[in-house]
């Protein structure tokens, strides 16, 4: 199996090459693209702080570089997210994450940038530990919920609004489901994941504009080398409809289909503490007509886990002043 | 996490200055120096308005507006083909009058 990881990740090494580009920008949070998790234990919880960099600056034709245009553009964001989940009994996980956009940029050299700011959406969803089996490792964990627009949108720089492209809220209500399953052998475990996201119509004060359904499937491969170490290789197919604009007229030049290869590393420290590295490397771009295409992204996460059960047993075998009963 | 969720919806809150209409502000015209436009070029729109300590506040509803004061620059990429509105908000301390121009973009082709 560990042959089979280096050869994987070999192959995945050559594909990418050196096509390293980013992800385009859309409104509202970012897809967070670390290794899904399944369903959290009763009273367990997890808090993690994020931090992303994206970039991109290359358009796309269908899946070819486009290069007839006569500016360059450049888009790039700073991005933080706070993520809190909690097991609230051995079946349900509550989870919940909200956005901060430190920038938001679009930018022609030489021509003052578009830079938004502010807070993203905030997400609330519930994951079901619908099936777990500790004996053969065998998770699926299907997960619902709502982002809320609860962010900035609209927003103006000197009297003069933004465009959407760098608002920092998606504008506009999103439901999502998904389903991750994950299986264990050895010290490697392999997991599939998907996802369907639907966008509500954006119809604020200064835009009418619907975001296409998105779809995600993914791929994860899990190992382990070291007891505190831990390896993610991720391959994630993106896929978006067209958007749609006034008079349900469809938008020929939105919507894509991008596959990424994300790998991640994660150290798990003393006490819980978890911190984790990956980035996103496109590795197939397609987009509808004449598109800024996605480019490269990497992210920080830093993890803590708070088992509350383990906690009251440490305290309730302290004696009433402290020291250890025997 | 209530927490959170009260500094989301205060930052969500932001409400513009005197919006009432005003009668001392008039907008006589908006023009566009190039209409249609084609997608990734650029049209200087103007607008010419009569009042006292003006301010001018632009909105468009599909594309990019550069600039600030009477005169700015709009362009727009492939995905905004199509008829778009921009508004452009007059005010000052007596409160604000809006107008809309029309700009239509056509697909970009090699040339």
């Amino acid at each position: 199996m560990l042959q089979t990881a280096k050869y994987l990740l070999i192959l995945l090494c050559l594909c990418t090459g050196n096509k390293a580009f980013s992800q385009c920008c859309t409104s509202g949070n970012p897809f967070i693209s670390d290794a899904e998790q399944p369903a959290l234990q009763s009273r367990i919880l997890t808090a993690s702080l994020n931090y992303r960099y994206s970039h991109s600056g290359k358009y796309y034709s269908e899946d070819s570089r486009f290069t007839e245009l006569p500016f360059q553009e450049i888009a790039y964001s700073n991005y933080t997210e706070l993520q809190v989940g909690y097991g609230i009994t051995n079946w349900l996980t509550a989870l919940t994450d909200i956005g901060y956009f430190v920038n938001k940029t679009l930018q022609t050299p030489g021509v003052d940038s578009y830079k938004g700011y502010g807070i993203g959406d905030l997400g609330l969803y519930a994951k079901f530990n619908a099936y777990s089996n500790s004996r053969l490792r065998l998770t699926i964990s299907p997960t619902v919920g709502v982002k809320f627009p609860v962010g900035v949108f609209d927003q103006e720089l000197e009297n003069v609004q933004l465009p959407i492209s760098v608002q920092p809220s998606a504008g506009s209500y999103r439901y999502l489901a998904n389903l991750f399953i994950s299986k264990g052998f050895g010290k490697v475990a392999l997991a599939g994941f998907a996802s369907y996201e639907y966008s509500q119509l954006i119809e604020s004060e200064n835009f009418y504009y619907k975001y296409g359904d998105q779809w995600v499937a993914a791929l994860y491969f899990n190992y382990r080398p070291w007891k505190r170490f831990t390896i993610d290789l991720q391959v994630r197919n993106e896929y978006r409809t067209k958007s749609t604009r006034e008079n349900d007229d469809i938008i020929e030049s939105s919507g894509y289909d991008v596959v990424f290869f994300t790998p991640q590393v994660t150290y798990a420290f003393k006490h819980d503490w978890y911190l984790s590295a990956y980035g996103d490397i496109p590795l197939h771009k397609y987009c509808n007509g004449i598109q800024l295409s996605f480019g490269y992204a990497v992210s920080v996460r830093v993890t803590k886990k708070i088992d509350f059960i383990a906690l009251m047993a440490r305290k309730k075998s302290a004696g009433p002043n402290g020291s250890e009963t025997k | 996490m209530i927490v959170l969720t009260g500094l989301a919806l205060l930052s969500a809150c932001s409400k513009k200055d005197n919006t009432a209409p005003s009668s001392q502000i008039r907008i006589d015209s908006i023009t566009a120096s190039v209409n249609p436009v084609v997608a990734y070029d650029t049209s200087v729109i103007t607008v010419y308005a009569t009042g006292v300590n003006l301010q001018y506040g632009w909105v468009v509803n599909h594309g990019k507006i550069k600039g600030s004061g009477t005169t700015v620059k709009y362009s727009a990429c492939q995905s905004c083909r199509g008829l778009n509105t921009i508004t452009c908000r007059v005010f000052n301390e007596t409160g604000e009058v809006s107008d809309t121009i029309m700009v239509r973009v056509t697909p970009w082709h090699s040339k």
